[in-house]
């Protein structure tokens, strides 16, 4: 059984319940997602707010719904939210907003605009001098985008070394634009730069743990290789199709079996 | 001294009694922040020419509780940012003072990629936004501490060019317009710069036996219906001075707060439905777009039937 089985087959019951959202995208960063949330992130779920948090910026938004189901698994949000997902007056919709979500902290959806936040949310804990860890998880199609690495450049610049961004590599600019050496680019932007599987918690971890958050040092990156649809055969193969489509109740069983015997 | 060169005064005096003041400038001003640097400091950052990136990160600091300050030259700030503007600060509902500078055609020899004449659209346009057009210190000075940590989305619009008038600050108000001059026959709304060129007018609209009342308007979201409506209600005939497009200005404002009254006569001189190509100055491309003493006459006589009603 697929890591993370639980939380899959609940953003699978989420997206075909409101009708919207994208499986593969999710299933490409839920295990690095509920990782961090497990592991790595200080926070409060019944006070999201708490000015002692970390700060964790989706800004590839499309994959919101692995976020509200390991918001809803601990909390934050509840099955309620979760069953309303896309529906008229709901809190949860197709891209997260942070005026409705408990626990988001950016509205994203248009790409490459929660990199240059968190920056902001770094460099602002920088000057308070406070230690609470930044992490931004992007797309590499997002990284197509030039706000990407204005970005890169400028948090290089000012040492935001409570800042670590994870791309998800999951190979979607690959059938575009391709970002190819992604760590050795970082790199050069000025990064401390490690490349992992993104769907190996033991290298996650490795990587997380050899990273400071250190104010005045290098902005840190990991560059996570991942599979769209991770977790389900058919998707894995042809994730271009499932990008954004919406199971019908057979296609839904035919995820949940092949979450189950992986 | 030119506003262009005093607004850093009146953002320095708010930082030094506000730690939650912090400046992000996209390589522009550096010199004239030098002070604000070495007394604010770790608050005053020369990001670099990336404005898309200085405004998403200006929302994180929002976010943080911060006031954070933008600013830059108003096309890349306005109009190449304008999705981070919606974005970042309308749609999140986080605070932000972007203070523009190259109003409207004020670069006028550097050519259309550093013209702004759509930015009162633009960003009325936005959701909980503010758009305001100081030209004096005591104006800027007054607005800004008016609106800097009220958590909204504020755009200033700073002219090069002053209007030679010095208001009291007890008369600058968010959202209020200043009745400058009463007068009973027409009523000219004028912003920027132009409150002098209306100004200068009214010995020749009293040659003609007219007699003008001038507003001027210095907050152009909110707006001040209430002004509008009281001086048109007794001029019927109004003219809107306005460095901005024909669309999406001050003169649609005019016209949407005051559809109810009847029978009143409007005109303005605006930029029109073009792109600025000729170089030259400021002063030049006033003259040729109408933006003068003889613009001003040439509008009332020929649209508003000045010289037949009037005389």
């Amino acid at each position: 059984m697929v890591y993370n089985n639980k939380l899959r087959k609940e953003i699978a019951w989420m997206i075909r319940n409101g009708k919207e959202g994208h499986i593969p995208s999710a299933y490409s960063i839920v295990d690095m997602v509920a990782y961090l949330y497990k592991e790595v992130l200080n926070f409060d779920p019944k006070n999201s707010k708490w000015d002692g948090r970390d700060y964790f910026i989706l800004s590839k938004g499309h994959g919101c719904a692995a976020l509200y189901a390991v918001l809803k698994k601990y909390g934050v949000i509840n099955q309620k939210d979760i069953e309303e997902k896309t529906s008229e007056y709901s809190i949860l919709g197709g891209h997260p907003d942070r005026c409705k979500v408990p626990g988001v902290e950016a509205s994203t959806g248009s790409l490459g605009h929660g990199i240059g936040m968190a920056l902001g949310i770094a460099l602002g804990l920088k000057i308070m001098s406070k230690s609470n860890k930044v992490i931004c998880l992007i797309g590499d199609g997002e990284s197509n985008e030039g706000t990407i690495w204005e970005s890169a450049l400028v948090a290089a610049n000012h040492k935001l070394g409570n800042l670590c961004v994870i791309v998800d590599d999951n190979g979607s600019a690959d059938l575009v634009l391709p970002v190819s050496n992604p760590q050795e680019k970082w790199k050069a932007f000025g990064w401390n730069a490690i490349s992992i599987n993104g769907h190996d918690m033991n290298e996650f971890k490795a990587a997380l743990e050899s990273i400071e958050f250190k104010h005045n040092s290098s902005p840190n990156v990991i560059i996570a290789t991942t599979k769209k649809g991770k977790g389900v055969d058919f998707m894995e193969k042809d994730f271009n199709y499932w990008h954004g489509k919406i199971p019908t109740g057979e296609e839904l069983q035919n995820i949940y079996d092949a979450l189950d015997k992986e | 001294m030119s506003l262009r060169d005093s607004f850093v005064n009146a953002l320095q005096a708010v930082g030094l009694e506000d730690k939650s003041l912090v400046v992000l400038v996209g390589d522009i001003s550096h010199s004239r922040f030098q002070s604000f640097a070495k007394g604010c400091p770790r608050r005053y950052y020369n990001v670099g020419i990336c404005e898309n990136t200085i405004l998403s990160m200006a929302s994180g600091l929002s976010a943080l509780g911060f006031n954070p300050v933008v600013h830059s030259i108003a096309p890349f700030l306005i109009e190449r940012s304008f999705e981070q503007i919606k974005l970042d600060f309308g749609y999140q509902k986080l605070g932000v003072s972007i203070i523009t500078v190259g109003s409207a055609f004020d670069y006028a020899d550097l050519g259309c990629t550093h013209h702004c004449y759509d930015d009162f659209a633009l960003i009325k346009a936005i959701p909980g936004s503010q758009m305001i057009y100081p030209v004096s210190y005591v104006e800027f000075d007054k607005l800004f501490k008016q609106t800097y940590n009220n958590g909204n989305l504020t755009v200033f619009r700073i002219s090069h060019h002053g209007h030679n008038f010095e208001f009291d600050p007890e008369d600058i108000e968010l959202g209020k317009g200043v009745l400058v001059k009463e007068g009973k026959d027409l009523t000219i709304i004028a912003t920027g710069s132009h409150l002098k060129t209306a100004m200068d007018s009214i010995d020749e609209l009293e040659k003609l036996g007219i007699s003008p009342e001038i507003i001027y308007i210095h907050t152009i979201k909110p707006f001040d219906a209430e002004l509008v409506n009281k001086s048109l209600k007794k001029t019927k005939k109004c003219l809107v001075i306005e460095e901005h497009s024909m669309y999406g200005g001050v003169f649609d404002d005019v016209l949407r707060v005051t559809k109810d009254l009847k029978n009143i006569k409007y005109t303005s001189i605006n930029i029109g439905d073009i792109f600025i190509r000729e170089y030259g100055t400021y002063e030049q491309h006033c003259k040729r777009l109408g933006f003068s003493v003889e613009g001003i006459i040439k509008k009332v006589i020929e649209e508003l039937n000045g010289r037949n009603k009037f005389t």
